[in-house]
C-alpha cells in the first residue's frame, strides 16, 4: 500500500484543455461519377484535388498540402488530411467541382473531424 | 470584406495524465459521462494469451434491443416507467436518424427524455424548449423532459400534456436502440412486449498487425498520439517521406517498433459499465505484462446522438462525434484524451 501511495504522489495529476489546437483536419470523401465504370487511381485523385484547389484559389490554393491517406478504388472513397487553416479552402473547392475529365462528377464529403481517430468509428456507416 | 477562410469550427481536446492510484483520478466517472457509445477499439502490443480472454470480454458485453418504428408515446407507459426508467439505468437512442436532418430522441439513464427537433416538429409538439444555437437563425430545437420529476408521474399534468403531444399533436415514430443496466431485457419487457423488436449483440472484430512503428507514448504531443492511433485503426500507411506525392503522413518521433500487435473492436449500443469492466480487465493484464507494455482503448460516441458529454445538448453536427482514448501503462499511470464534437460542451 505504501509503495502504491508513493507511486501516486510521484505521478501527479495534470489536465490540459486544448482549444482549436489541432494542426490538421481529416476528411472522408467519396467521388461520385456519372459514369460508374470509370477508373480513378490514387494519383489521379490527388491530381484532381490539386486542380480543384487551383481552379478556385489559384496557385496559392494548389500549394496546400493535402495528403491522400487512404484510397479505395472500388468505392472511390478517400481519407484526406489537410492543415486546419486550409480546411475551408479544400472543402469548398471539392464541393464546387462539377466535372472530372469532362464527365459530370460530385464530391460527397462524408465526415470531417480534427481527429483521424474519429473517422474510424462513424455510426452512420 | 473577406471572410477568414483559415478559421475552423471550435474543437476541444482535454488531455489528462495521472495514475489510477491517485485519489484525484476520476476516469470511471468521466467514462460514464459519455452515455451513448457506438464503438470501442482496443490496441495491444505483443499479444499472446490476452487475445482470447479479451475477445471473451467483448463478447460478454450486454445485449441491446432494436425496436422498429417505436411510437414515442410508448415510452410513457406506466409499467415501462416503473420497471426501467425509475429503477437502474436505461439507455435509449433513436436509430438511423440524422442530427442535422431528422428528429432525434434520446432517453438517458437519469430519466431525461431529450428531443432534437426541426422547427416544424418543435412548433407542432408544443412543448417548452430552446434553440440549439444561441443565435436567432437556429433551425433546431431541444426539448428536455425529466421523466423522474414529480410532475411527470403518470396521471400528472406534465405527463398528460406530453402524452397528448406525442399521441395527437406529433406522432413521432422511429427505430429505437435501447438497453438497460442492470436489468437487461427483463426490465424492458413492458415495452418490448408491445413492439416489433430484435435482440442484438455487439459486433466483435479483430485483426493482427505486424511491424508497427510507435512514437514515444508517454511524452509525445496529444494530437500526434491520436493521429498515430487513428492511423493504426484506419490501416493508414505511416511509411511515407516528406517528398511523397500522395501522402506525407509519418510517425513523428518514432521510438520503437512493435513486432506484432492486435486490434479488436466491438460495435453496437455499448454500456459505460461494460466499458469500465473492460478497462479493469486490461489493467489486470498490464500488471502481468512487461514494463514497456501498454494498452490503448478508444471509445466513439454516436454521431447522431442529441446528447453530448454529460447532459450537454448537441448543436448541428460540425466537428465530429464525441470520443475518448485511454492509454494505460503497467505502472498504473495513464493518458486520457477526451474530444468533444459539439459546439457548446466541454468534456468532463
Amino acid at each position: 500500500m505504501r509503495a502504491g501511495a508513493e507511486e501516486a504522489e510521484s505521478s501527479g495529476y495534470q489536465r490540459v484543455v486544448l482549444k482549436n489546437a489541432s494542426p490538421h483536419h481529416y476528411l472522408k470523401v467519396r467521388l461520385v461519377l456519372e459514369d460508374e465504370s470509370a477508373r480513378v487511381s490514387a494519383i489521379d485523385l490527388k491530381t484532381f484535388i490539386t486542380s480543384c484547389l487551383r481552379s478556385l484559389f489559384g496557385e496559392v490554393g494548389a500549394a496546400l498540402n493535402v495528403d491522400v491517406l487512404k484510397y479505395d478504388e472500388e468505392t472511390l472513397t478517400a481519407l484526406l488530411r489537410v492543415p486546419s487553416r486550409g480546411l475551408v479552402k479544400l472543402w469548398s473547392s471539392l464541393t464546387l467541382q462539377g466535372f472530372y475529365q469532362n464527365r459530370v462528377c460530385a464530391f460527397r464529403v462524408l465526415q470531417v473531424s480534427p481527429f483521424l481517430l474519429a473517422l474510424t468509428g462513424n455510426s452512420r456507416d | 470584406m473577406c471572410a477568414d477562410l483559415s478559421r475552423t469550427q471550435r474543437n476541444l481536446l482535454v488531455c489528462e495524465r495521472s495514475s489510477f492510484l491517485d485519489e484525484k483520478n476520476r476516469v470511471s466517472s468521466q467514462m460514464e459521462q459519455l452515455r451513448f457509445n457506438y464503438k470501442v477499439s482496443v490496441l495491444l502490443p505483443e499479444y499472446d494469451s490476452a487475445s482470447s480472454h479479451l475477445e471473451s470480454i467483448l463478447n460478454s458485453f450486454s445485449s441491446f434491443y432494436l425496436i422498429k418504428q417505436l411510437p414515442l408515446y410508448e415510452l410513457l407507459d406506466k409499467d415501462f416507467l416503473q420497471s426501467a426508467v425509475y429503477q437502474g439505468s436505461v439507455y435509449g437512442l433513436s436509430f438511423r436518424t440524422r442530427i442535422d436532418e431528422d428528429n432525434c430522441v434520446a432517453l438517458m439513464p437519469n430519466g431525461h427524455l431529450v428531443f432534437s427537433l426541426d422547427k416544424d416538429a418543435f412548433e407542432t409538439l408544443g412543448l417548452e424548449g430552446r434553440p440549439s444555437r444561441s443565435n436567432r437563425t437556429s433551425s433546431r430545437y431541444e426539448v428536455t423532459v425529466d421523466l423522474r420529476d414529480g410532475s411527470m408521474a403518470p396521471g400528472g399534468r406534465g405527463y398528460l400534456r406530453l402524452r397528448r403531444a406525442l399521441m395527437s399533436h406529433l406522432k413521432l415514430q422511429m427505430d429505437f436502440l435501447i438497453s438497460h443496466h442492470p436489468g437487461g431485457g427483463a426490465s424492458l419487457r413492458p415495452l418490448l412486449s408491445r413492439c416489433d423488436w430484435l435482440e442484438r449483440r455487439p459486433e466483435v472484430s479483430r485483426h493482427g498487425l505486424s511491424r508497427l512503428v510507435r512514437p514515444a507514448l508517454r511524452s509525445c504531443d496529444p494530437h500526434d498520439l491520436l493521429e498515430w492511433i487513428g492511423a493504426v485503426d484506419a490501416a493508414v500507411s505511416l511509411e511515407n517521406s516528406s517528398n511523397d506525392f500522395l501522402s506525407t503522413l509519418t510517425c513523428l518521433e518514432p521510438e520503437a517498433t512493435v513486432s506484432r500487435a492486435m486490434s479488436m473492436s466491438a460495435c453496437g449500443l455499448l454500456l459505460p459499465q461494460d466499458l469500465q469492466h473492460l478497462v479493469e480487465e486490461l489493467r489486470c493484464y498490464l500488471q502481468q505484462a512487461q514494463t514497456d507494455s501498454w494498452a490503448s482503448v478508444t471509445v466513439h460516441g454516436f454521431t447522431d446522438s442529441p446528447v453530448s458529454w454529460g447532459d450537454g445538448g448537441r448543436d448541428i453536427l460540425t466537428g465530429g462525434h464525441d470520443l475518448y482514448n485511454l492509454l494505460m501503462f503497467p505502472d498504473h499511470t495513464y493518458r486520457l484524451h477526451l474530444a468533444a464534437g459539439a459546439q457548446k460542451t466541454c468534456p468532463p
